[in-house]
């Protein structure tokens, strides 16, 4: 496959996030769904300057259980000329805002809303896995077939299989996992939104971490959250006449993989890599033409840590094999090369399915980051790892 | 025994296949009766199940209702042929001496090749295998005798056996085990068949009896459509098969409608041999499931032909688990529907 | 019991007909007994440590012997002349010492004695054998019985 050109891609740098917003990160919200992607996407257009009747597009998960008419109902938005989800869970993220992009571009609609809300930790918990998944004979349960009854159900366990083939062949060892942890949970204690505010950990308190799934410790593995997120896209002309500075959407991209599979992708020649990151990459700098030393900041997804260390490598912060070695430089935390989910991630600040990254990597651009990295002209956000994904440059408007 | 007329250890497949090839194969050398059909045997035996008939001890009796003469109960058929006490006695020597190889027994230095071997016979290699992987107890599950005529005083019987079938590993009450099935000819003097069985016993492996086993919530089932029907299918059987290409001959897992390569929807599947290299592994600590045991060791192996497979990873401490480690595939029946490979080292005598 | 007398004939049964219950009391020499008769030398069979080394919980019942009890169980029924032709057994619960078996069964089919030319008809029975912990055997046998008035064709005999 070749890249395509950034001419193809005609929402870049026309279309811009104008509006985020979320409900407090917690661990039983007391509310419904519908309530928290009512609650967020109120919050995100009223970050924009926005009313919900200005909105005429609604975008999020498959996974999501909140359908756009309900959350249109809810919040009195009339009419919608589009709607659209995106399937394959967090992978979807930077997908809901590249769908609204190109929704906006094509002149299907105006205003589109992003959002993703849930009881995550409350309610049904991914952690879990698919234990309790009934065996419907349909090509999607079917791929759970070879991992289900093997006691493979969750996650973590999923991404376990990758990390230790990861490990043995590039010497990485489970504190290089740890590094991304300590610089997540380091930017989280100083973020008030953060689940983790003002708790940091040491390498030392990851190492000694309880064993989830060899080779990754409780540590690695992100928490569950129960929140919302939403996002508001609109064109940038339009977007000039807002509350806030447009942060323009420089690229957005999906990819899936040679045999890619749902967080099981383990036919592959090698196991070392994340293939359809590079296909997303790929997208993301040919389209924006900028290229890994263009951007001073990233969002990276986080929902257990070796594959930060894959994207790091599939991104072209460094080589194949080397983010070992980056992460050994302290480069992910502030004053390092690329300082690396400043909200403090998903391990640190909240699950939610990536949203919350978006959300971060426009206040970066802002300036209004918590742990604004100074002089951000550009942020690269990725969805979820593992699975079919998405990913996101973000730039000021100079 | 020689050692030389077993095939070598090194050349072995994964134990189901291992076990798979006996089936067919005779038992051993014909069993020939110690004694003839007598009346003492015959005493002994109504006596322990307090059988008053008349036919089996008074001549006149046997005739009146229809017999030649004084014969034997039917269901006596077995004992006419048994190994009797020295024959068992030099077997459980043998038996000790295979496992102190292993490790479990030292003491045996008073038994030697010459004393004490038993028949150089399919079903004791068998039955030495799965000593050799712990299915160390037995016990009769089912018998099947069909009499063609009654046996009489003075007929003397030969049995010959034949393993009909071994099956897959599967989860008993009384642990988990291998069926083996036996069918018996029994023949008199004239060579005649008088009389033919089908035996089934369980060898396995003594675990913890009783009701946790039997109350363990099942594994999570598999969805199984009409592309993927045959690996389950397949494992029930003993088999770990791989998806074919009919038209390139390129072999895929996990199973897809159509070759990724030439596009043929036309597909048929092959038998593996059980050897693959562990290629990744995780070791499962939570959340703990109540099918599971844990630490739940699970591999990703690259099988000999060369697709990868997940299967749980067996009989090795999840700390000397190291990729690159050569295992072994083998199946194991969890319940009446679910059977899966799972992964074996390879021992180390065959690691070469 | 009484050794005189009379074979059950062919034509007086019926399906459904019950069997008359036999109780075993399962003593530890009574196991033994129909261990050694049946030149059985398992260990698990007369050895109560070895039997619990083994997963067991104590010296259990052999197969051989629970075959004998059966097939004695339906002749004390068919009388001297009923002649055993098949056994057919499955071994569920250990018959264990200290326990009782009943012993029931029941006809389930009776054949047509035309099928045979000997003066003989076949009978199927359901047999059953259960004792404290559930059933210890579950099989059907099929035994031959005369037929009111026919001419008795001898069994054959051996050499």
């Amino acid at each position: 496959m070749s890249s395509r050109p950034s001419s193809r891609h005609g929402f870049a740098g026309t279309t811009a996030l104008v509006g985020i917003g979320a409900t407090e990160f917690s661990k039983s919200s007391g509310r419904s769904e519908l309530r928290l992607a009512t609650e967020a996407v109120a919050a995100a257009l009223d970050d924009a300057g926005l009313q919900p009747e200005d909105v005429d597009g609604l975008v999020t998960f498959s996974a999501d259980t909140n359908p756009e008419i309900e959350l249109a109902r809810s919040l009195g938005m009339g009419e919608l000329t589009f709607f659209s989800r995106i399937h394959y869970g967090g992978g979807a993220a930077c997908a809901t805002v590249q769908q609204a992009a190109m929704a906006v571009h094509s002149g299907v609609a105006d205003v589109v809303v992003c959002y993703r809300a849930f009881n995550e930790r409350s309610g049904a918990r991914f952690g879990a896995g698919v234990q309790g998944r009934p065996p419907l004979p349909t090509a999607e349960s079917s791929q759970f077939s070879w991992y289900a009854p093997q006691g493979l159900l969750t996650p973590a366990s999923w991404v376990a299989m990758f990390a230790q083939r990861y490990l043995h062949v590039t010497g990485a060892t489970t504190e290089d996992f740890g590094r991304v942890a300590v610089a997540d949970r380091e930017h989280a204690a100083t973020n008030p939104a953060a689940w983790f505010y003002g708790q940091p950990i040491t390498l030392e308190e990851h190492q000694s971490s309880r064993w989830i799934v060899e080779p990754l410790r409780l540590l690695d593995c992100c928490q569950e959250t129960d929140g919302g997120q939403a996002l508001v896209v609109t064109g940038l002309d339009r977007a000039r006449h807002l509350r806030q500075p447009a942060v323009v959407i420089r690229a957005a991209a999906q990819g899936s993989g040679d045999q890619q599979d749902m967080m099981t992708s383990y036919y592959r020649d090698d196991l070392t890599g994340l293939p359809e990151m590079e296909v997303v990459a790929r997208q993301l700098w040919a389209t924006s033409g900028l290229g890994p030393e263009d951007v001073q900041a990233g969002i990276l997804y986080d929902h257990f840590t070796p594959f930060v260390l894959y994207q790091l490598e599939e991104l072209g912060f460094c080589g194949r094999g080397e983010a070992k070695e980056f992460v050994r430089d302290g480069h992910l935390h502030l004053g390092g090369r690329l300082p690396t989910n400043t909200h403090g991630g998903q391990l640190g600040e909240a699950y939610l399915h990536g949203m919350n990254g978006i959300a971060e990597g426009v206040r970066l651009v802002r300036g209004t980051s918590v742990n604004q990295v100074p002089g951000t002209d550009h942020v690269v956000v990725t969805a979820g790892t593992g699975v079919p994904t998405s990913g996101l440059v973000l730039g000021a408007e100079r | 025994m020689s050692a030389g007329t077993r095939p070598s250890p090194a050349a072995d497949p994964a134990l189901a296949e291992r076990l798979g090839v006996f089936e067919g194969r005779p038992a051993g050398p014909d069993l020939e009766a110690a004694d003839e059909v007598n009346q003492a045997m015959i005493r002994h035996w109504v006596e322990a199940t307090g059988d008053e008939n008349p036919v089996y001890v008074d001549t006149g009796a046997a005739r009146r209702a229809g017999f030649a003469g004084i014969v034997a109960p039917a269901t006596m058929l077995q004992a006419w042929t048994m190994r009797g006490y020295r024959r068992t006695k030099e077997i459980e020597q043998w038996r000790a001496r295979g496992r102190s190889r292993a490790g479990d027994v030292t003491d045996v230095t008073d038994i030697t090749d010459a004393a004490g071997a038993p028949d150089d016979s399919p079903l004791d290699e068998l039955f030495g295998l799965l000593d050799e992987a712990g299915f160390t107890s037995v016990v009769a599950t089912d018998c099947q005798q069909e009499y063609l005529r009654p046996l009489v005083l003075g007929d003397r019987l030969r049995a010959r056996s034949t393993i009909e079938a071994v099956s897959p590993e599967k989860r008993t009450a009384l642990g988990a085990g291998h069926f083996v099935t036996t069918l018996t000819e029994f023949s008199d003097a004239t060579g005649a068949t008088v009389a033919t069985m089908r035996f089934r016993i369980l060898r396995f492996r003594p675990g913890p009896v009783g009701a946790r086993e039997e109350q363990r919530p099942l594994r999570p089932r598999p969805a199984i459509t009409p592309d993927t029907a045959f690996f389950f299918e397949g494992a029930r059987h003993g088999q770990l098969l791989i998806q074919r290409c009919a038209s390139c001959g390129r072999l895929r897992h996990p199973p897809a409608p159509s070759c990724r390569w030439c596009r043929s929807l036309e597909w048929d599947t092959v038998a593996s041999s059980g050897r693959a290299t562990l290629y990744s592994f995780v070791v499962v600590h939570h959340p703990q499931v109540p099918a599971f045991d844990y630490p739940l060791v699970i591999g990703l192996v690259e099988l000999e032909e060369g697709t990868r497979l997940v299967a749980d990873l067996v009989g090795v401490a999840p700390d000397k688990v190291t990729i690159g480690m050569p295992v072994l595939v083998d199946m194991v029946s969890y319940d009446d529907e679910l059977t899966l490979p799972v992964l074996r080292p390879v021992p180390d005598e065959d690691a070469r | 019991m009484s050794v005189t007398r009379a074979t059950r004939l062919h034509d007086d049964v019926s399906v459904g007909e019950q069997l008359p219950e036999l109780a075993v009391p399962l003593t530890r020499t009574l196991i033994v007994a129909g261990a050694i008769a049946s030149r059985d030398y398992q260990d698990v069979h007369h050895d109560p440590e070895l039997a619990r080394e083994r997963g067991s919980e104590d010296v259990f019942m052999n197969i051989l012997t629970t075959n004998g009890w059966v097939g004695r169980f339906v002749t004390d029924w068919t009388g001297p002349g009923g002649v055993v032709e098949q056994v057919s057994i499955r071994l569920g619960a250990p018959n264990y010492p200290g326990d009782t078996m009943v012993l029931s069964g029941s006809v389930t089919e009776v054949g047509d004695p035309a099928a045979r030319r000997d003066g003989r008809g076949d009978v199927t029975l359901s047999v059953r054998g259960s004792n404290s912990r559930g059933d210890h055997v579950t099989g059907t046998v099929r035994v031959a019985l005369p037929r009111r008035g026919a001419e008795l064709r001898p069994l054959p005999g051996g050499r």
